[in-house]
C-alpha cells in the first residue's frame, strides 16, 4: 500500500486516536487541551471522539504532572501534556524524584506507563524561556526513557511504543517539526523504543542526530554527496535506550562521527554519545568525533541572534571536513 | 656550455611525461647522475639523472606535460653561466621554493649524494619522536602489516590516518611485486596503429593482472578433462526446486557443484593445499571460492566449510553472495582465504578450458555447459546431458594420477548426488 503524506501533527493525532481506541485506559491531561484540541491541533478530533478522556487543568505543571504519575501507579495510561518542554522545571520533582524511581523504590509492584509529551526546540523567534532543547537532563535521570523522533512516521511509531511502555517516558517533539510532512504507513506499526534508523547510506562518515538536527544532515549529507563526500545519516529516534548497535555497524564502516543536535554542545547528548564511542569503538576511529550543537547561550529573542547560537548546516559540514580531512 | 636536460624516450610510443616534481631546486649545485627531478608515463614513474655537474637551472613547470626530447632545465657549469641562464629565463616557480640556499657562491659538491631510496613518499620524522596516527589507521596497519614508522602523516600536524596506511600499504605491495605489471613499453609503433584508448591497471585489474602472473610463473599447472552425465544432478535440483518453501531461492547447479566438490576434496586433502615455502600446507577447512563476473573485474567469494554444508544451505548463500557482488557490498574478508575455486562457464555455452589456479591455491575445476549428446545406455541410445569437467592442479604437489582419481571421485559425486549423503 502506498504511504500516505501526513503532517506530524496528523501524524500523531492518528496514532491516539488508534491508541485511545485500543486501550481505554489512556487519558490525556495537560493545559487548555479541549477547546483547541492542544495548542498545535495535535490532538485534533479527540475531545469529541473521546469525551472525558482529555482533561484541563488549571495552570500547574506540578498538579499535571502528579495528575499523572497517580493515574499511572493506579492502572490508567496518562499522556501528560507539558504545552512548552520549558515547563518542565516546574514538574521536576514529580518527574525525576518520583516517576523516575518508584517501580525501583516499590521493588517493581508498580508500573509507571506514563507519556510526558514535551514540545521542544528553537527558531520560533520564541525567546529563551520558550525555546529549550532539554532531553539531555531526562538521558542522566535513571528511571526515564527519551524519545526524539524526527519525521511524521517515526512520531506515529514511536509515540505508540511510548504509551504501550510500561515505564515512564520523556516524548520530546521540535515546535517546528509539527507541520513538517513525510510518508506515513497506511497499515498499523510501532517502532520499538531503542531502534536507530540508518536513513540515508554512507561510507565516509556518520552522522548521528535525532529530531530537528536530522533535518540539517538530510541537507548536509546532499550537500556532501556534490563534492564526493557520503554521509550516513544514522537517525537515533530514542536517547534512552540507546541503539549502540547501529552507531556501532555504522561507524565500523566509516571510522568517523559527527554528532548533530540542536541542545547546547556542552553536556548535551553528544558528550554522552562521544565519551561511548571512544570508549567502545576507539579502534575504528580515523578522527576525533565532532560534535555539531547550539552555543552556549540561552536562545536570544533577537532573530538574527537566534540564528547565529543555533546550529545550521554549515556548521554540519565544516565538522565533516575535519573529520574527513577533506 | 650549460648542458640541456631532455625527457628521455622510455618507450616505443612514449610521446610525453608529467614533469611530477624537481627533487634540486633552483640553483643548487648538483652532480653527474644525481636525482634531478620526477616524470610519469602512463606505464612508468621515473626519476631522470643529471646528465653533468654544476648548477641546476630548471624551467619547466612542476606537474607540466611535457614532449619527448623538450628541455626541461639545465645544468650550467659555473655560477657565471648559471647567472646568464638566469637572465635569459627564469628559473620555474616550482623548483625555486625549494631552493634555500641563495644562488650566489654555492660550494660544488665534492661528490654525488646518495639518491633517495624510493620515490614513495617518507616520512619526515627525528629518531624517537611520536608517532602520531589515529586508532583506525594503526589498528589497519596492524591487519596489513604496515609499520607506521614507514608512513607519512597527511592529517592535521601530521597525523597519519586511514588513507595513508593504505597509500603505504599499496607501495609496499607495488614494490614487492615490482615488474610484475609492467614490463617496459611493447605496443609496436606503427603509422597503422593508432592507440583509442588507455586503460591504466590498477585497482582489482591490478590484483587480477599480479595473480595470474604469479599463478602461472610460479606454480606447474596442467589441466585435465573428462566429462560427467548431469542427469543426476538435474534430478537433484529438480528434486529442491519443485518443493521450493516461501522466501527460498532456487537451487542451482552451481550449489551441488560446490557440494560435490567439497566431498571429494575431503577424501583427496592434497588438493586442498598450498606450497608455502618449501612446506606443502594441506588446510583443515574447505573452503569453496566461486568466480563471478559482473562486469567490474573477476571476483571469487568463498563458501566456508562447504563439506560441512547442505545443498540447501550453500544455495542460500551463494544466493546472498550473488545479490551483494552485484551490488558492491562484499566485503574483502570474503574475499579472501580460499583453498579451492570452481569456475563455470557453461552459460556461454564452453565445454572443457584450461582454467588458472586461483593463486596460491593449487587446484581449480572448470565446468563447461550441460549439453544433451547421443549417449549409449543399457544398449540403446539416448539422449544424455553431458557436462565438461576440466581441473587444473599444481603438478609440483599433485601428481597426474591424484588429480585424475579427485576428478573421477567428484564425476561419481555430480553423476549421482546420493554419494554426498
Amino acid at each position: 500500500m502506498p504511504d500516505r503524506i501526513l503532517s506530524s501533527s496528523a501524524a500523531l493525532a492518528e496514532a491516539l486516536h488508534e491508541e485511545m481506541e485500543r486501550d481505554e485506559t489512556i487519558f490525556i491531561v495537560g493545559e487548555d487541551l479541549v477547546a483547541h484540541a492542544g495548542i498545535f491541533g495535535q490532538f485534533k478530533g479527540i475531545p469529541e471522539k473521546f469525551p472525558g478522556r482529555i482533561i484541563d487543568t488549571p495552570i500547574s505543571e506540578t498538579c499535571i504532572a502528579g495528575c499523572g504519575l497517580g493515574a499511572a501507579m493506579t492502572g490508567m495510561r496518562p499522556l501528560v501534556d507539558f504545552h512548552f518542554s520549558d515547563f518542565v522545571t516546574c514538574g521536576m520533582d514529580e518527574l525525576c524524584n518520583q516517576a523516575a524511581k518508584i517501580r525501583y523504590m516499590f521493588g517493581g509492584q508498580v508500573k509507571l506507563p506514563m507519556v510526558v509529551w514535551c514540545p521542544d526546540g528553537a527558531g520560533l523567534r520564541a525567546a529563551a524561556q520558550h525555546s529549550q532543547s532539554l532531553e539531555s537532563w531526562f538521558v542522566h535521570m535513571p528511571g526515564l526513557k527519551v524519545v526524539i523522533p524526527s519525521e511524521p512516521a517515526d512520531v506515529k511509531g514511536l509515540i505508540k511504543a511510548a504509551i504501550r511502555d510500561d515505564d515512564p517516558v520523556m516524548f520530546f517533539q521540535h515546535k517546528k517539526l509539527f507541520a513538517k510532512e513525510g510518508p506515513v504507513p497506511e497499515e498499523e506499526y510501532v517502532i520499538p523504543l531503542g531502534q536507530a534508523a540508518v536513513k540515508r547510506e554512507g561510507k565516509d562518515v556518520s552522522l548521528l542526530c535525532y529530531g530537528s538536527g536530522y533535518y540539517l544532515c538530510v541537507e548536509a549529507a546532499e550537500k556532501l554527496a556534490g563534492d564526493g563526500i557520503e554521509a550516513e545519516v544514522v537517525d537515533l529516534r530514542t536517547l534512552k535506550p540507546l541503539d549502540m548497535d547501529t552507531v556501532a555497524v555504522s561507524i565500523q564502516k566509516t571510522h568517523r562521527a559527527v554528532v548533530v543536535h540542536e541542545a547546547c554542545r556542552t553536556g548535551g547528548f553528544g558528550s554522552e554519545l562521544a565519551a561511548r564511542i571512544q570508549d567502545e569503538l576507539f579502534d575504528e576511529l580515523d578522527a576525533p568525533v565532532k560534535r555539531v550543537g547550539a552555543k552556549d547561550f540561552p536562545i536570544p529573542f533577537s532573530p538574527p541572534m537566534e540564528d547565529f547560537v543555533l546550529p545550521n548546516v554549515s556548521d554540519v559540514l565544516k565538522a565533516v571536513h575535519a573529520v574527513t580531512y577533506r | 656550455m650549460p648542458t640541456e636536460i631532455k625527457i628521455p624516450k622510455l618507450g616505443l610510443t612514449m610521446t610525453e611525461a608529467i614533469l611530477v616534481e624537481w627533487s634540486v631546486g633552483a640553483g643548487k649545485a648538483i652532480a653527474v647522475d644525481q636525482i634531478v627531478c620526477v616524470i610519469e608515463t602512463d606505464k612508468v614513474s621515473l626519476e631522470v639523472q643529471s646528465p653533468a655537474e654544476g648548477f641546476m637551472h630548471p624551467v619547466a613547470e612542476a606537474g607540466s606535460r611535457v614532449a619527448v626530447g623538450e628541455v626541461i632545465g639545465y645544468v650550467a657549469e659555473d655560477e657565471a653561466a648559471l647567472a646568464e641562464l638566469q637572465a635569459r629565463e627564469p628559473a620555474a616557480a616550482s623548483a625555486t621554493g625549494k631552493a634555500a640556499a641563495p644562488a650566489t657562491a654555492p660550494e660544488p659538491p665534492e661528490k654525488a649524494p646518495e639518491p633517495p631510496p624510493s620515490p614513495a613518499v617518507k616520512p619526515d620524522r627525528r629518531p624517537g619522536e611520536r608517532i602520531v596516527a589515529t586508532p583506525a589507521a594503526r589498528k589497519r596497519s596492524r591487519e596489513l602489516g604496515v609499520d607506521l614508522a614507514e608512513v607519512a602523516g597527511s592529517g592535521p600536524g601530521g597525523r597519519i590516518v586511514l588513507a595513508d596506511v593504505a597509500t603505504a600499504a599499496e607501495a609496499a605491495e607495488d614494490e614487492r611485486y615490482e615488474g610484475m605489471y609492467d614490463f617496459g613499453s611493447v605496443a609496436p609503433e606503427s603509422e597503422m596503429l593508432t592507440v583509442e584508448e588507455t586503460v591504466p591497471i590498477r585497482g582489482i585489474r591490478k590484483i587480477i593482472s599480479r595473480n595470474m602472473k604469479l599463478s602461472l610463473s610460479s606454480q606447474a599447472q596442467l589441466t585435465l578433462h573428462t566429462e560427467a552425465s548431469a542427469r543426476g544432478m538435474r534430478e537433484t535440483r529438480a528434486l529442491f526446486n519443485t518443493r521450493l518453501e516461501e522466501g527460498q531461492v532456487p537451487v542451482p547447479y552451481n550449489a551441488i557443484l560446490v557440494k560435490a566438490a567439497a566431498a571429494a576434496l575431503r577424501q583427496h586433502p592434497r588438493l586442498n593445499a598450498v606450497v608455502d615455502g618449501r612446506d606443502i600446507k594441506i588446510w583443515k577447512e574447505i573452503h569453496i571460492g566461486m568466480a563471478m563476473d559482473f562486469g567490474r573485474g573477476l571476483i571469487v567469494p568463498k563458501i566456508r566449510n562447504a563439506d560441512a554444508k547442505s545443498i540447501r544451505v550453500i544455495a542460500d548463500e551463494l544466493g546472498d553472495l550473488v545479490e551483494r557482488a552485484q551490488n558492491q557490498k562484499l566485503v574483502p574478508d570474503e574475499l579472501q582465504g580460499g583453498t579451492f575455486t570452481i569456475t563455470n562457464l557453461g552459460s556461454w555455452d564452453i565445454d572443457g578450458f584450461t582454467p588458472i589456479n586461483n593463486f596460491p591455491e593449487s587446484a581449480i575445476l572448470g565446468v563447461g555447459r550441460i549439453v544433451d549428446k547421443p549417449w549409449v545406455r543399457e544398449g540403446a541410445v539416448v539422449a544424455e546431458p553431458r557436462m565438461a569437467l576440466s581441473l587444473t592442479f599444481d603438478h609440483r604437489i599433485i601428481d597426474g594420477a591424484l588429480g585424475a582419481r579427485f576428478l573421477k571421485t567428484l564425476k561419481d559425486r555430480i553423476e549421482d548426488t546420493r554419494l554426498m549423503l
